[in-house]
């Protein structure tokens, strides 16, 4: 029977397609098209931005856009970097860029050893108290903490944290959702992995730092990359915080940008904003795997 | 650590001496930052909603003045909370529909190879910052240079609208530009959860001869139950505390036309930040709008089902 079966299937490979395939090919590559159209049409204002920032201030408004007036190598002839120049001289963004990415890695960096070792702890080493500690943890997660503004500040200028990059790397540390991911990431690594380590006599900062960290690495992208998102993004909490023009990060300086009232320099901030999304399409690109994972990761949840 | 290595093996002992207080070394960091920059403002915030502090000045204990003011005299406030709800109303009818249809087109397998490209494009908006979105919306509306004007032209339409503007369309706007950020990120965590149903029920339906739209719904939607109560309660909370768009979609910090695009946040912000730094009276706002957000998500959890996620 199966064999039966079997050959029918080969069979129909060399047998030519009835009109009915054939439409339904046809449907396929509709289909096909229609969705990439869509995606395309769904990008349009990136791409439209992304060509719109190489190009000299005359052209940014026009209508239609100049990228569609003219054959490709004919417009392509007017790019050229002067809002970036105008942007980095007049505006400082290349100090605005440095300041972004210090704030970021920084941050990044604290996140993943301060929640690392938390999450170890609540994961693999009993004491008193663990499951209602985590519990209050994980409520945090679900408080918008955000509306309250005004203590936050307040809090922020006690600690002495006020228009320092400081007040922004430290907060974001305390991610109560790190702290989650790796608690159940550590708690379904095999037993065996560690015991051996402590059976030969290995502290747990070792076991930690020696078995757990590099074993993690997958999970540990994950959580860098969310809070890279979210870091490089934040807006309002810089915008409390950073009063120094010179401790300004990108989104800041956008604003700073645009708050002139009259003659706005369109062509600083469509080039500002160029630099400001670049980095993390790159990042995504490359690390295409690990975002979507720290979106779906929950799904496994 | 060689000492400490040392007295384990004169104790013979599985753990080191302190091995009692050891755990607790390794939480501390996390739970110290928690505590400073979590528990802390809430103490902070139980008190000043309570005081006409302003700015760095402490102020003197006025008892439920600020929430009076703000339930019965404040103008804005009543308009805010409804202007939150109707965007973030906006945002989950309009969002997470088209972001399941999407998470079904590309998961039909006739995208094989391309998949990966379309879940890319759809996603790289949310990559965006807010701020870029907003000031990108902001020329793309455009009324006299903007693309969507220019668009409508070419398709024969009254093409002469004030988009920016107008206040009727503020609402419209944030919602445009929020759909055109977070869409995209929907998708993936839908399409993830369709892709992790298991493909043999889809077998077993098939050959009990249910029609796709049967299957649709007696089989896809309920065991996505669990993941769309997840979407919709992380974009109401998103969307009741979105202030990048209230803050720069509009020119001038002016909060849209007429003050149209003034939501929860931005009005705390405003009222704390910008104006007489009524730190007090922001902190009553401020506590006001996490009662609502925090009703909202347990409402939501309730209606529609915890699924997984008490399994905590």
């Amino acid at each position: 029977m199966y064999a039966i079966v079997k050959t029918e299937e080969k069979g129909s490979l060399i047998v030519q397609k009835t009109p009915k395939e054939h439409r339904r090919g046809k449907g396929k590559t509709i289909k096909i098209i229609a969705i990439v159209m869509l995606a395309l049409g769904y990008l349009f204002p990136l791409i439209w931005l992304l060509d719109t920032s190489f190009r000299p201030k005359v052209e940014i408004f026009n209508v239609p856009p100049r990228i569609f007036q003219a054959a490709p190598w004919v417009t392509f002839k007017s790019y050229s970097f002067s809002n970036f120049t105008l942007a980095f001289e007049k505006y400082q963004v290349g100090l605005a860029l440095i300041n972004s990415v210090l704030v970021t890695v920084s941050a990044i960096l604290l996140t993943l050893i301060v929640c690392s070792l938390a999450g170890y702890a609540f994961a693999l080493l009993k004491f008193p108290g663990r499951n209602g500690i985590f519990f209050v943890i994980l409520c945090t997660m679900m408080l918008p903490t955000i509306t309250l503004l005004a203590p936050y500040f307040r809090v922020i200028r006690v600690l002495g944290l006020y228009n320092k990059h400081l007040g922004i790397i430290i907060p974001y540390a305390a991610s109560a959702f790190g702290v989650f991911l790796l608690r159940q990431y550590y708690i379904r690594l095999p037993n065996s992995l560690m015991e051996a380590a402590v059976m030969d006599g290995a502290s747990h900062l070792r076991v930690w730092w020696q078995i757990i960290l590099p074993v993690s690495k997958p999970v540990l992208a994950t959580l860098a990359i969310y809070q890279f998102t979210a870091i490089w993004n934040d807006f309002l909490v810089p915008l409390l915080i950073l009063r120094n023009k010179t401790l300004h990060t990108l989104p800041i300086k956008l604003q700073a940008i645009d708050s002139v009232n009259v003659a706005k320099d369109y062509d600083a901030i469509i080039a500002t904003s160029f630099i400001a999304i670049i980095i993390p399409i790159v990042v995504f690109l490359m690390f295409q795997r690990q975002f979507i994972e720290g979106i779906s990761g929950s799904v496994k949840e | 650590m060689s000492s400490t290595v040392a007295v384990r093996k004169k104790h013979g002992g599985k753990f080191f001496r302190f091995s009692k207080i050891e755990p607790y070394l390794y939480i501390a960091p996390f739970m110290l930052l928690i505590i400073a920059f979590n528990f802390y403002t809430f103490f902070i915030g139980g008190k000043m909603a309570f005081t006409d502090a302003q700015g760095i000045n402490v102020g003197e204990w006025i008892g439920l003045e600020n929430f009076t003011r703000l339930i019965f005299n404040e103008p804005d406030f009543w308009p805010a909370i409804g202007r939150t709800f109707l965007y973030t109303f906006g945002c989950l009818v309009t969002q997470i529909p088209a972001a399941f249809l999407l998470a079904v087109i590309l998961n039909s397998t006739i995208f094989g190879r391309i998949r990966g490209f379309l879940r890319a494009s759809f996603y790289v908006p949310v990559l965006m910052n807010s701020v870029v979105a907003a000031l990108l919306f902001r020329m793309l509306f455009n009324k006299d240079t903007g693309m969507v004007n220019w668009i409508l032209g070419l398709l024969g339409l009254n093409n002469n609208i004030d988009w920016v503007f107008n206040p009727a369309y503020t609402m419209m706007l944030m919602i445009v530009v929020s759909f055109w950020q977070w869409t995209g990120y929907h998708m993936v965590y839908l399409l993830a959860s369709l892709q992790a149903i298991d493909p043999t029920i889809y077998e077993v339906a098939k050959l009990d001869g249910a029609k796709p739209l049967r299957t649709m719904f007696s089989i896809t939607l309920p065991l996505l139950r669990p993941a769309f109560t997840f979407v919709m309660v992380m974009s109401a909370i998103g969307g009741m505390q979105q202030f990048a768009y209230s803050y720069m979609l509009f020119p001038n910090a002016g909060y849209g036309p007429g003050m149209k695009a003034l939501t929860g946040v931005p009005f705390i912000y405003r009222i704390g930040f910008s104006n007489n730094f009524e730190f007090g009276y922001a902190t009553a706002a401020g506590w006001l709008l996490f009662l609502f957000i925090l009703v909202v998500s347990l409402f939501q959890l309730r209606f529609f089902g915890l699924g997984q996620a008490d399994e905590v």
